[in-house]
């Protein structure tokens, strides 16, 4: 709510938002990490599985996350990858993993964690010279928009080279 | 005073049966074998520390850390193992086996207690290890797999019973464990249902719509769902009347058979919709072991752990 995602008016998130302040400090989320009421609290919520929020496919349904990574060869080749499993309920994981990579605000966590996909991949295609990852966004189309012959879309949102070097350049946007 | 101290007793210490322990037993122990199975193949990719996985799991642990040195995780095992001389590889394999063997244990009803703390640490351990691959279905298998350990196990229809003429110690607080479920649940669909009304693709359809088309869950051909545009907002509508009214209604002895068998549409047709398959199933053990027909609220006589006493397990 305190994100204006919601039906309520703009007016409303100051609110949303105290109350968001209010609930952490409730939960002890004002205080230090190291502080033992804290940590107390908080391996308890692990524990029991409670730590998280129950808003699922709410207030609105996102869309999804791909990741590609374009694969240069010493030769010239050029292949592509994506993180692939075995099954399609580790499938639903993969799908979290990119849903978190593409939603995050931190820079240096995106890249981070990109390029620990990156280094997965590289470890099945040893022979690779240089990679480029490519993150996008699909758009899905509306029922409207369907009906009328528009299909999904790709949104291109950052790309990272790497190198075996394992540096990776500022990303392009 | 005396008479509310009695009906919040009342309340959280019904006379309950174990047969809603027996449910939550056999299918939490059926979510763990399908868990299992289903990452069979994926496993040591999903959560290898080493290059061979797809993101290291020392991230994930490192970041758990900052929040709670002691939650449990699968680097502990792996570290563990490593005393022995055991690679992160075998000692991952053991840990599935583990797994996969203590869900058979809580089908079985063999040493029930111990297959319950090891199914909830093992898992535990996974979904935290793993916590950028995990999603939903793993918050609800470590909640039902945590009332679970602490329920006075084991239960009449477990090996452990029969075989074994094991018995719980504290059978009087069978009806607590069930009532703590039954409004752990009330929670958890309020919240969903209360923050699925403010979104305003709820009310016309279009967050179903972009539900059922959106990758990797979108199994039926959008051509198909165009067929029932009318009945998707419908069937929004519906999903957040039910999951708001599900604190209220389920409750109610005359709506009670209804909500149920509605949530229970709702998660099987999220099961079969969006092949979310696993999730739907926790769901419904959850919600079947909470307020399911037969072991349904029973009458109260009385409360126990209070001064007044009702011998638990008397209907059998």
């Amino acid at each position: 709510m305190g994100r204006g995602q919601t039906i309520f008016p703009s007016s409303f998130d100051s609110v949303s938002q105290k109350t968001e302040k209010a609930t952490a400090a409730a939960f002890s989320q004002h205080l230090p990490a190291s502080n033992p009421f804290r940590q107390t609290l908080t391996t308890y919520l692990y524990l029991a599985g409670i730590e998280t929020s129950y808003g699922y496919f709410a207030p609105n349904v996102s869309g999804s996350y791909n990741l590609v990574f374009e694969l240069h060869y010493p030769d010239g080749r050029v292949g592509y990858e994506w993180p692939r499993v075995n099954s399609a309920a580790a499938g639903l994981r993969i799908a979290g993993l990119l849903d978190e990579i593409g939603r995050t605000h931190s820079d240096g966590f995106r890249e981070y964690m990109v390029k620990m996909v990156a280094s997965s991949i590289w470890h099945e295609h040893p022979e690779v010279k240089t990679m480029r990852a490519i993150l996008g966004s699909v758009i899905l189309p509306s029922l409207r928009d369907f009906e009328r012959g528009k299909a999904e879309s790709y949104e291109f949102l950052y790309a990272y080279d790497f190198s075996l070097s394992d540096e990776s350049t500022e990303p392009a946007k | 005073m005396d008479a509310w101290r009695g009906r919040l007793l009342q309340f959280l210490f019904p006379v309950e049966t174990d047969r809603w322990l027996t449910v939550l037993r056999l299918g939490l122990g059926l979510q763990v074998i399908l868990y299992s199975l289903s990452l069979l193949n994926d496993w040591n990719y999903l959560f290898a520390a080493t290059g061979k996985g797809l993101i290291t799991r020392n991230f994930a642990e490192a970041l758990l850390s900052l929040e709670s040195r002691f939650v449990p995780r699968l680097g502990w095992i792996v570290a563990l193992g490593a005393h022995v001389g055991l690679g992160e590889g075998t000692v991952l394999s053991a840990a599935w086996i583990c797994l996969l063997a203590v869900g058979c244990g809580l089908v079985a009803g063999l040493f029930c207690r111990c297959s319950a703390i090891l199914a909830w640490f093992l898992h535990l351990c996974a979904a935290k290890s793993g916590a950028f691959v995990s999603y939903g279905v793993d918050n609800f298998m470590t909640i039902g797999l945590f009332y679970l350990m602490l329920s006075p196990l084991p239960d009449r229809y477990s090996l452990d019973w029969r075989l074994r003429k094991s018995r719980p110690k504290d059978p009087q607080v069978l009806g607590f464990w069930r009532r703590v479920v039954q409004l752990h649940l009330c929670v958890i669909y309020f919240f969903s249902g209360l923050t699925k009304c403010l979104g305003s693709g709820w009310w016309d359809g279009t967050n179903i719509w972009r539900a059922l088309t959106r990758p990797p869950f979108n199994i039926i051909p959008p051509e198909i769902l165009v067929g029932w545009k009318y009945f998707l907002p419908v069937l929004g509508i519906s999903i957040c009347l039910i999951e708001t009214g599900y604190p209220v209604f389920i409750w109610l002895k005359k709506t009670r058979m209804i909500w149920l068998i509605c949530v229970l549409g709702m998660h099987i047709a999220i099961g079969l919709t969006m092949g979310m398959y696993l999730f739907a199933l926790i769901m419904i053990v959850l919600n079947v072991a909470a307020f399911g027909p037969d072991f349904g609220i029973t009458e109260i006589k009385g409360y126990v752990g209070g001064r007044k006493s009702v011998p638990v397990l008397a209907r059998h």
